[in-house]
């Protein structure tokens, strides 16, 4: 209780610097990362994450000790410099896209972890940190820190409000954006830039192996909540903001978990519940929505039982037991059980003594299934010429959807019909 | 078979186009008069999308040249219009409709600017044209196929341009979204714009265009619709007599030779 009114109060200057430093760079990347995500270059930015590894080492050879706007600066470096090698492989080799993105990734990454190995043999006192890089170690963030950071999310802010309808044009439809005379190429360069930026902001903090989940978690959590482009980069950033926020207070609270990869845990968490439970786009409601369905469709045939029980000896309001039922069609009898107990509460049946019969509203539902199976069997022999003994199973389905409209509509079309294509009656309200 | 317009809208002129070091169009060299509907027209991999693309520099050209209202394409973007191929672009992203539609106005706003009140009227005009005002706030992954077309053609609209390129927008629609983009493009001409359209429905070429552009890798015939839509000229485009001129074509390729000389 003690850790949580301590964190929360601020008072801590090293707490401040922690919290509003990962915040910014968490949403930095969250924003940019939308972008990526949009133009399809998720993996783009994972290279570009690994490739700034050689630019830190190489800023810390040239200077000899650890100065965060030189390492800064020198992440900028070979970070672009990735960008550009794949894009030329991909342009002027027989190496596709994929690989070229595999091989520059590896490659600088590999340089990276040469130069730091050397560095760390060298003895060179200063170096002691300099591997903070490849995992992150936000604890280490000090005051000139958060200036940098602040400068940085700036202009990000700042150029992305400026670009924000080009780069969604460009995202959506390049030639399009060509043929309107936009500068594409130059836009392109722009993301990539500012690409580069958000990774360069956050590799003190989450490092280079784990930024480019930084960039694309948020953004794709994101679009599982919206289909507005304006929001999903608002949400995107929200949920950047929010990881930023719990990874500093995971780390104060149990000071040996690193900062990083918890913001990492954190923001894939709100990933995979995005992907669970995201109303209509969410694995979960997506199966409601089926399980309701098939309830749907068994309460309905169950309805059409009595209903064609009615019609063999016209006594649409006779008491059925179970039995009776199930020799209508073939049936599960615990999920007949388990249906009727539910149109029962839904008052389109009564039960007395295991008997069931249709109440007025329950005979006027099981007679409008009926209806629009005869209706969709007439019209799919009529119109498709499809043989009438084949109509059957089509109409089993077509019965639960069609709308009232439809219905009026299909009506319509056929003439107001009296028999089906088995010359049965197709009853009326 | 070449007959020319009278001071021209469009004048493509020996325009020769390789991928690759592959050339995939031959000295192409027409016309077109203002306020027609033109459709190019011929067999499958003829170059037809390739020769829009090539008109509104989206890929560059070997040789020759392009001259829109008798000026290069960037002294008159504004007065062009393109519209691509409906299945260039992933229809599910996070737009709407009039989203969608706005963008035509982003070439006349500029770079930096945002569209205004001003546009969203004009796109929301647009949108009637096409018959798809209910649609404006609908997310674009629920069109059909032929809604997505409509929606494009409006896009189309809200740029105000007098020269619109337009890649099969007949392609894939249903017969009543076919029948309601020609009336759309009909009104256009009558309002002195000038169309062309890449198609692929021999069909309808007499019905719907007065300007016919016969492409088959090279310049077969393009003038007058009723002088150009004959057996013999069709005969031409689609029997397959120039297997050598896409024999030569691979053998550039293969030796990367360049297309001209210098």
């Amino acid at each position: 209780m003690q850790d949580i009114t301590d964190f929360f109060s601020f008072s801590d200057p090293n707490v401040r610097y922690v919290v509003l430093g990962n915040i910014l760079l968490s949403a930095s990347a969250a924003m940019v990362g939308a972008f990526i995500l949009l133009q399809k270059k998720a993996l783009v930015g994972d290279a570009v994450s690994h490739a700034v590894l050689p630019g830190v080492c190489a800023a810390f050879l040239f200077s000899g000790s650890k100065n965060t706007a030189l390492m800064l600066v020198g992440a900028f470096a070979t970070g672009w410099l990735a960008l550009i090698t794949i894009d030329y492989i991909a342009a002027k080799s027989k190496i596709k896209k994929d690989a070229a993105i595999g091989l520059v990734l590896s490659v600088f990454f590999g340089a990276g972890m040469v130069m730091m190995t050397y560095i760390q043999q060298s003895g060179n006192a200063a170096q002691s940190g300099l591997d903070h890089f490849i995992f992150g170690n936000a604890a280490t963030l000090v005051g000139t820190d958060l200036l940098v950071f602040s400068v940085l999310a700036a202009v990000l802010l700042l150029v992305v409000g400026i670009f924000f309808k080009a780069f969604a044009l460009v995202a959506f439809d390049r030639p399009y954006a060509e043929a309107l005379g936009y500068p594409v190429r130059r836009l392109d360069l722009l993301l990539t830039s500012l690409t580069v930026l958000a990774v360069v902001t956050g590799i003190t903090a989450v490092g280079v192996v784990l930024m480019a989940a930084m960039l694309v978690t948020p953004a794709a959590a994101a679009r599982y909540w919206t289909d507005n482009i304006r929001r999903m980069v608002g949400i995107s950033v929200a949920f950047g903001v929010f990881a930023g926020f719990a990874g500093a207070y995971i780390s104060y609270v149990a000071p040996a978990m690193p900062t990083g990869p918890w913001m990492v845990v954190v923001s894939s968490a709100i990933a995979f519940f995005s992907f669970f439970f995201a109303p209509r786009k969410g694995i979960v409601p997506r199966l409601y929505t089926q399980h309701k369905n098939r309830q749907v469709i068994t309460e309905e045939n169950t309805l059409k039982m009595f209903y064609h029980l009615g019609e063999r000896n016209s006594h649409f309001d006779g008491q059925r037991s179970l039995e009776e039922l199930a020799s209508t069609r073939e049936v599960n009898k615990t999920l007949l059980k388990t249906a009727l107990r539910r149109l029962v509460a839904k008052g389109l049946l009564v039960v007395r003594a295991n008997q069931w019969a249709l109440t007025a509203a329950g005979y006027q539902k099981a007679m409008r299934v009926v209806r629009l199976h005869r209706l969709w069997e007439l019209y799919l022999t009529k119109y498709m010429d499809i043989a009438s003994d084949h109509v059957h199973d089509d109409a089993e389905t077509i019965e639960h959807i069609l709308t009232p409209e439809l219905e009026r509509e299909l009506e319509h079309q056929l003439g107001y019909p009296d028999k089906d294509p088995h010359d049965t009656k197709i009853p009326k309200t | 078979m070449i007959i020319h317009a009278q001071t021209p809208v469009l004048e493509v002129h020996d325009l020769t186009v390789t991928y690759a070091r592959k050339p995939v169009l031959w000295g192409v060299d027409f016309t077109l008069p203002a306020g027609c509907i033109a459709g190019i027209v011929g067999p499958n991999g003829a170059g037809k999308s390739t020769l829009l693309k090539s008109i509104m520099g989206l890929i560059p050209v070997s040789s020759g040249y392009v001259r829109l209202f008798d000026h290069p394409l960037d002294e008159v973007r504004h007065r062009v219009s393109y519209v691509p191929q409906r299945e260039s672009v992933d229809w599910d992203f996070p737009v709407s409709v009039l989203d969608v539609v706005l963008m035509g106005r982003y070439g006349k706003v500029g770079l930096f600017r945002n569209t205004g009140a001003r546009d969203r009227a004009i796109a929301q005009d647009c949108l009637d044209k096409v018959g798809m005002a209910a649609f404006a706030k609908r997310q674009i992954s629920q069109l059909s196929g032929g809604q997505q077309q409509r929606v494009f053609l409006a896009r189309a609209l809200a740029q105000e341009a007098d020269l619109y390129l337009m890649d099969e927008p007949f392609a894939g629609v249903d017969a009543a979204t076919e029948q309601a983009i020609i009336k759309l493009l009909r009104e256009m001409a009558a309002a002195k714009k000038t169309i062309v359209v890449v198609h692929h429905d021999l069909q309808s070429v007499r019905a719907y265009f007065d300007w016919l552009v016969l492409l088959n890798m090279h310049l077969v015939a393009a003038g007058p619709t009723e002088q150009v839509f004959t057996e013999e000229m069709m005969q031409q485009a689609y029997g397959g007599r120039l297997s050598l001129l896409s024999q030569v074509s691979d053998v550039m390729e293969k030796r990367a030779f360049p297309s001209r000389e210098d």
